[in-house]
């Protein structure tokens, strides 16, 4: 028998997370007296800021280690999972990894009765209003917080790791116990509080824990993947000498009016997006300049559109916009689709600013560039329609 | 031209224009002149310098009109005779010994991009320690990277394989790099009369090069080799591969259309060139300035009734698996020259050897065959040396055990 465990973390910001993860499965693992290891997908490893990314750890209570290999190992991808660990929800709305692989449904490798378990402020219902349906029973299970995002390459020390573990005991006892959990945290650091923080998350996803974490998802549940998984092409079908089709040159004003490359879009790589006011711009350009990825159309009227499909959500928009609550990033899963927000607000702009600042709710969560500080979060205001604003002080514009 | 003296001559008319003396350096600047290259890129190392030296002076005298890029190494050189490539340019670079290695990255993925530039490498050996002589590991380096990988033997097949190799690498159906391979000093720096062919009959025989659809420009957006990981790897290189096996085709072609232009200059199957062979028992085959004391020796062996005779191999990439296959496999005993070494490897032969010895191994007629390292670092293979080879290898028909399986020549022992 061999049991799956695959992590989806975000490219740099929870690479120690997710290896940590990876790694502790095969020492608990171990001191159980089964066999396991971990890897990574390889190619991910040169990974890029919010870029879904994926470990791997399995173990096997009765296969030798070279068997286990065999089955597991020097291979891309793994085929299915047993445990699909998700580090940040936002990851829910589909991941696209390296080399054209197109938007993958998170749950694509979770078996039959395996589990999604999903760090998660969200309820499994609000997940699954973007979880591509699966033609067998699973179950979905929300271990509460938020997404321990930390700064580059660091890992952020906020005991998510520990309730990973004590997670992955609860929704499968038969990777790792919680009482190997508790036993191997408490010899490696000789910290309590790390083997209470595994235990506490074991007991939150428990049959009889209120509320219910755990919710078995059926065939009737979640959406129609509306994204096309690409098929690769034969070699005789490539274009020689290592040629893909690059952006065809072409402008035209407003949205989607500048060509852009539809085979590779990166949109997955967004915990937030940039919300706007349009009433509050001063169509100052800043935004359409600064966006590293061209995201911005500029319209007839002198506004600035965005393509989120393309928008990976680096906040510099909201960062250079030089007006309180004019751009400001907000978490992705507020966000079922892909609209234009311009045409939106041109079609009936009351409607529009209502909608938006429902999106943007109270508060603003941001990601300073300090190493390992994580988010931060502030309090948001709503600003009269159309009025003319006052430009942030140079105090409030972040560096 | 004041090393190149321009001679006329009565009896040349028709596609040959002029004889000049030009050493193989020489020579293969007028080919580039010919073959009306776009951009040249530079970086000194003897004994290509020469080549270098020679097209800047038939830039700066009004002869022949190119963009002359100096760059900073051959890393860089080869770099910016790949971009050239890559935007539709004819591009010319070249390199010998350790300076062609240095580039080796560059040279590597010219192959893999599938573009048509042509290098010429004046071979020389590896230092150190610092030496300038003939030895082929340099140029055989990218034998196995997808590069089309020919030696000549004369000024006059350098000047012509510029033009032929350019015909070659920027057909359609091929468009891989062009190594052209010339002996250091024994060719580059031996000065020989040599026919000079006419703009106009160069024009007839290489058309215009023409990347298509995987020409870099504005107008025909594409990205050339982005990331693309385990999932296009393999299927990149089937088609290098195809590529490769398509050359083949490509080059009797080639040769063909030569031919009809320039006169009868070179013979089926043209890959190499047999001399003597017709009832010959034993065989020498070599690659590069050996052929001329080898041919030599053949002659005055043959006048003591001796059945040898001599294969000249010209093409290495592609390998001409079935010809020489074929070819070989009609004599009792093969020895096999090489002008460069491969420590370690199977038997410790030289590369020549493995590539014959491996070619070899399916036939029905497999002869004896014995290895010869010899003229390393440019020590010299006389007339002398390769009739002692015929020797050794004449022995070799009754010998059933491998003694004497390699011998070293010209080492002092």
């Amino acid at each position: 028998m061999i049991k799956r465990v695959e992590v989806n973390y975000r490219g740099i910001f929870q690479k120690n997370l997710g290896k940590k993860i990876g790694s502790d499965i095969v020492m608990i693992a171990s001191r159980m007296g089964q066999r396991a290891f971990s890897n990574g997908r390889y190619s991910d490893s040169p990974e890029r800021n919010g870029i879904p990314c994926k470990y791997f750890a399995f173990v096997s209570p009765d296969l030798p280690e070279e068997e286990l290999e065999a089955e597991c190992g020097a291979k891309l991808e793994i085929d299915e999972a047993d445990v699909s660990v998700v580090l940040d929800d936002t990851m829910c709305k589909g991941v696209e990894p390296w080399g054209w692989h197109g938007i993958r449904p998170i749950n694509e490798r979770v078996v039959k009765d395996g589990c999604l378990l999903v760090v998660s402020k969200k309820k499994p219902e609000e997940l699954l209003k973007f979880i591509g349906k699966k033609p067998y029973n699973y179950r979905i299970a929300i271990l509460d917080g938020d997404a321990s995002l930390a700064g580059l390459w660091v890992n952020k020390d906020d005991m998510t790791h520990e309730r990973i573990l004590g997670g992955i005991a609860a929704v499968d006892p038969a990777i790792i116990s919680i009482e190997a959990v508790e036993s191997y945290l408490m010899d490696k650091t000789k910290q309590k509080h790390r083997a209470e923080a595994a235990r506490a998350a074991y007991e939150s996803l428990r049959a009889e824990a209120k509320p219910p974490r755990v919710k078995t998802v059926t065939p009737n549940d979640g959406i129609d993947w509306p994204h096309k998984i690409p098929v690769l092409p034969k070699w005789f079908e490539m274009q020689e000498g290592a040629v893909v089709p690059a952006v065809k040159r072409g402008f035209e004003m407003g949205p989607r009016g500048q060509n852009r490359n539809p085979g590779f879009k990166r949109g997955t790589t967004k915990t937030q997006r940039p919300a706007v006011r349009f009433d509050l711009c001063t169509k100052c350009t800043l935004c359409w300049a600064e966006c590293p990825d061209e995201c911005f159309d500029p319209t007839t009227d002198g506004f600035y559109d965005i393509e989120y499909q393309y928008c990976v959500g680096c906040g510099k928009c909201a960062e250079v916009c030089p007006v309180k609550e004019c751009i400001v990033m907000v978490d992705e899963l507020q966000f079922e689709d892909d609209h234009s927000p311009w045409e939106h607000w041109k079609k009936d702009s009351k409607e529009y600013i209502a909608w938006v600042e429902g999106k943007k709710g109270k508060e603003r969560v941001s990601y300073p560039v300090v190493t390992g500080k994580g988010r931060t979060v502030t309090q948001g205001e709503v600003m009269p329609e159309g009025k003319i604003v006052p430009v942030r002080k140079t105090e409030e514009v972040e560096v | 031209m004041s090393v190149a003296v321009a001679k006329a001559k009565s009896d040349l008319s028709g596609p040959y224009e002029r004889e000049d003396l030009l050493n193989g350096c020489q020579a293969v600047a007028q080919g580039v002149r010919l073959a009306d290259v776009d951009v040249i890129a530079a970086y000194p190392i003897r004994p290509y310098t020469e080549v270098m030296d020679a097209l800047s002076k038939l830039i700066a005298d009004g002869q022949f009109d190119a963009e002359y890029i100096i760059a900073d190494s051959e890393h860089s050189q080869f770099e910016i005779v790949k971009h050239a490539s890559s935007v539709n340019a004819r591009a010319f670079g070249g390199s010998s010994g350790t300076g062609w290695m240095y580039g080796m990255e560059a040279l590597v993925v010219t192959a893999t991009d599938r573009l048509p530039p042509l290098f010429v490498v004046g071979n020389r050996a590896l230092d150190d320690p610092g030496a300038f002589g003939v030895e082929h590991n340099d140029a055989m380096a990218i034998r196995d990277m997808g590069w089309l990988l020919c030696w000549v033997t004369t000024p006059q097949e350098a000047l012509e394989h510029v033009l032929i190799g350019y015909r070659i690498a920027e057909d359609k159906r091929v468009r891989m790099p062009m190594g052209l391979a010339m002996d250091g000093a024994f060719l580059t720096h031996s000065q020989h009369m040599v026919k000079v062919p006419s703009v106009a009959a160069a024009k007839k025989f290489l058309p215009q090069y023409d990347l298509a659809e995987r020409r870099l420009h504005p107008d025909n957006p594409i990205s050339v080799a982005p990331q693309v990981n385990e999932d296009w790897v393999m299927e990149l290189r089937r088609q290098n591969w195809e590529a490769a096996k398509r050359a083949r085709g490509v080059i009797k072609e080639a040769y063909k259309e030569f031919n009809d232009v320039f006169g009868n200059r070179y013979s089926a199957p043209y890959y190499f060139d047999e001399f003597m062979t017709d009832d010959a028992e034993v065989v020498l085959i070599g690659i590069g300035t050996v052929a001329a004391p080898a041919r030599t020796a053949v002659r005055r062996m043959r006048e003591k009734g001796q059945k040898v005779g001599y294969v000249n191999l010209r093409w290495f990439r592609p390998f001409p698996t079935v010809e020489l296959r074929e070819s070989l496999s009609r004599f009792k005993a093969v020895g096999v020259v090489d002008r460069d070494f491969a420590h370690g490897s199977p038997d410790d032969c030289g590369i020549l050897m493995h590539e014959v010895r491996s070619c070899l191994y399916p036939a029905k007629n497999r002869p004896a065959i014995v290895n010869f390292m010899g003229g390393l670092g440019g020590r010299d293979l006389s007339i002398a040396d390769t009739q002692k080879m015929f020797e050794i290898t004449q022995q070799a028909v009754k010998k059933d055990s491998m003694d004497g399986f390699i011998t070293w020549i010209g080492l002092r022992e």
